[in-house]
């Protein structure tokens, strides 16, 4: 029996994290490059569920190409959210402006989200969700396998893009030395504006995804982005693996405390987790070695 | 430098002096005269939360501006100071100044344990830390049901027991007029504390922090004990603010101090003028009055906050204070430097 709720938990955990991961990589991506948060992130995840909502209800789409619309929304919004507010910020190379800069984003996102779409939460349905596999006791949806499929093909290919092109290896090159990467010939800012564009895509595709699970209102976002802080601190930030771990043990903490403890205690263990981190190994699990000028 | 630029300088000095005097005295007077201009409940109560989000952005801006500490969790401090005062009220009956003095510690020392991280980590760390520490404030006020009731809320809390000298009531805090006037005097005062504070060599130590932290280490200051100080007093303040908060509204709710309105007081600090003390102070009222005057906009009113504080960094970063400035100039005011 107890085994059963362990493995149940277990794929509950994965599922969740893997969404987790989605959205905290395009953070990561953004802070190795750029060396920036991005707070209207949580945003890109909000809008990508309002936009395959809207695409499932008004035109009447499927599911599974509504996670695409989702991902064009969040490019789209990323592609505008650098180009109005970090290209002409980041020319004053103040470390604070633009961060503040995009929590003005995410504020104004958020209230006009409010204004347009209200605060009543939306029910977010998909065919799948009810779609149930029983195997020895543990049930799966095929919410859940369309989740762990996307998810993992999604970071498989980015990791191939950031391995294997020359784009990919041009990016890796920026976020660990922008100018030098400059004088090769490279151009930074297409890059910057490329990695915007990734990012926002994949919190715009996580939030199609997340959108069953989650209470669906212009604040969705923000719960999510807060958990994706966190694991984008726990991984250590820039760290493409130390995110994806992060990502999945928070998923894990989250579906194990909501069992064994009480489901109002997930954040609180989450940031306690992330605090001692902080206080112990600011690097993150896995630390890259980044040097810092004085 | 030679005497009569010296002569110059000590006068010019003794001009700001004045003139700092001379805009206590004017703060004063527009406080006085401020509820006998707005005489009707709606506005009188707008005052009050005018001068309780003064209190906040004067103490944002101590750590923000002056220390240079992102702080993402001013919200925490503003609760802390709410609940513990309330709860040591409403479950232990003590008297409110009591508990006031209490909930300002409780808050003072929340921040001195954050700072705790401040003085290891920086910039964007230091961000996430103090907005993870909002988080779990907020998720304990929200979940501790058996001791703050959780999302049903405290109710019934009452204001302030009534100033009485000699039998004589001197000011009853159930009239809004006489609480308006004690919070408001109460911003006064740590207003001119904290302008004292960073025209001291205090002041000077932290810009100094700010600037250049590792210069400012060489020149032997203790960057430590500073930041550590800054967030101390910032937090006590927002301690005070939430107490307040707590007996003029007479309820309370976890997600009155939610990360947004984090996020809100960070509002009024920029759009005011970080590093100023006067900016946020005239950030915190027009942004408490400006969503209040558009409210025949409906939810939409609310965008004001994140599209100032969007416009004030994209194209006016030191806020009003920077905007009078330029105003002045062009009106041949000030002389421009």
């Amino acid at each position: 029996m107890t085994t059963t709720i362990v493995l149940q938990q277990a794929i509950n955990g994965v599922v969740l994290g893997s969404l987790y991961v989605l959205v905290a990589l395009g953070l990561t991506l953004i802070y190795g490059v750029l060396v920036q948060i991005n707070f209207a992130h949580a945003d890109f995840v909000t809008l990508g569920a309002f936009g395959a909502y809207f695409f499932m209800h008004l035109i009447g789409g499927g599911y599974i190409l509504s996670i695409a619309v989702a991902f064009a929304v969040g490019a789209a919004l990323g592609w505008g959210i650098n180009a109005a507010i970090f290209t002409p910020l980041r020319h004053k190379g103040n470390e604070l402006l633009p961060l503040i800069a995009t929590i003005g984003v995410s504020v104004m996102m958020q209230n006009l989200m409010l204004a347009w779409f209200g605060p009543i939460p939306y029910a977010f349905e998909t065919p799948y969700s009810s779609q149930v596999i029983r195997f020895a006791g543990i049930f799966v949806t095929w919410q859940n396998i369309i989740i762990i499929a996307v998810s993992t093909l999604t970071i498989v290919l980015l990791y191939a893009f950031m391995k294997f092109t020359y784009l990919g290896k041009a990016l890796r090159a920026v976020s660990q030395d922008r100018e030098t990467a400059g004088l090769m010939g490279i151009n930074p800012n297409q890059l910057i504006m490329l990695t915007f564009v990734i990012a926002s895509a994949l919190a715009g595709m996580g939030g199609a995804m997340l959108a069953p699970v989650l209470v669906l209102t212009p604040f969705a976002g923000t719960s999510v982005i807060v958990k994706a802080f966190a694991i984008v601190i726990i991984g250590g930030f820039g760290n493409v693996e130390g995110t994806i771990l992060a990502g999945l043990i928070v998923g894990l903490i989250e579906s194990f405390t909501t069992q064994f403890l009480d489901p109002g205690l997930i954040d609180i263990v989450v940031f306690a987790l992330l605090l001692l981190m902080l206080a112990i190994k600011p690097t993150g699990l896995i630390s890259e070695r980044r040097e810092e000028n004085v | 430098m030679s005497d009569p630029a010296l002569a110059q300088h000590l006068l010019g000095q003794r001009a700001l002096l004045r003139s700092r005097w001379l805009g206590y005295a004017l703060a004063i007077a527009t406080i006085a005269i401020l509820p006998l201009v707005f005489n009707d409940t709606y506005w009188r109560t707008n005052l009050t939360v005018c001068a309780i989000n003064v209190l906040l952005a004067i103490g944002l801006d101590f750590i923000l501006g002056y220390a240079g500490q992102l702080n993402l969790g001013h919200s925490a401090f503003y609760g802390l100071g709410a609940y513990v005062s309330t709860l040591l009220i409403v479950k232990l009956g003590i008297p409110f100044w009591v508990a006031f003095i209490a909930g300002v510690a409780f808050a003072g020392i929340a921040g001195i344990f954050l700072s705790l991280f401040a003085v290891r980590l920086r910039g964007h760390y230091l961000a996430i830390a103090s907005l993870g520490f909002a988080v779990i404030v907020h998720q304990i006020l929200l979940n501790w049901i058996s001791l703050t009731q959780g999302p049903l809320g405290i109710y019934g809390i009452a204001p302030p027991p009534a100033l009485v000298i000699g039998g004589v009531v001197i000011a009853d805090f159930r009239n809004l007029t006489a609480f308006f006037y004690l919070v408001a005097g109460f911003a006064f005062l740590s207003y001119v504390l904290l302008s004292q504070l960073v025209r001291s060599p205090i002041g000077e130590t932290l810009t100094a922090l700010r600037e250049d932290e590792v210069s400012a280490a060489s020149l032997g200051i203790n960057g430590t004990a500073w930041k550590v100080f800054a967030f101390g007093v910032g937090s006590a303040i927002a301690g005070a603010a939430g107490c307040f908060y707590a007996s003029f509204v007479g309820t309370l709710v976890p997600d009155a101090f939610f990360i947004s309105e984090a996020f809100n007081i960070l509002a009024m600090v920029i759009v005011g003028g970080m590093g100023t003390l006067i900016g946020p102070v005239f950030g915190a009222i027009l942004l408490t009055v400006l969503p209040e005057v558009l409210r025949s906009f409906g939810d939409l009113r609310l965008v004001v906050y994140g599209a100032a504080l969007t416009f004030v960094v994209l194209f006016m970063p030191g806020g009003l204070v920077q905007a009078a400035r330029v105003v002045g100039e062009k009106l041949g005011l000030r002389r421009s430097p």
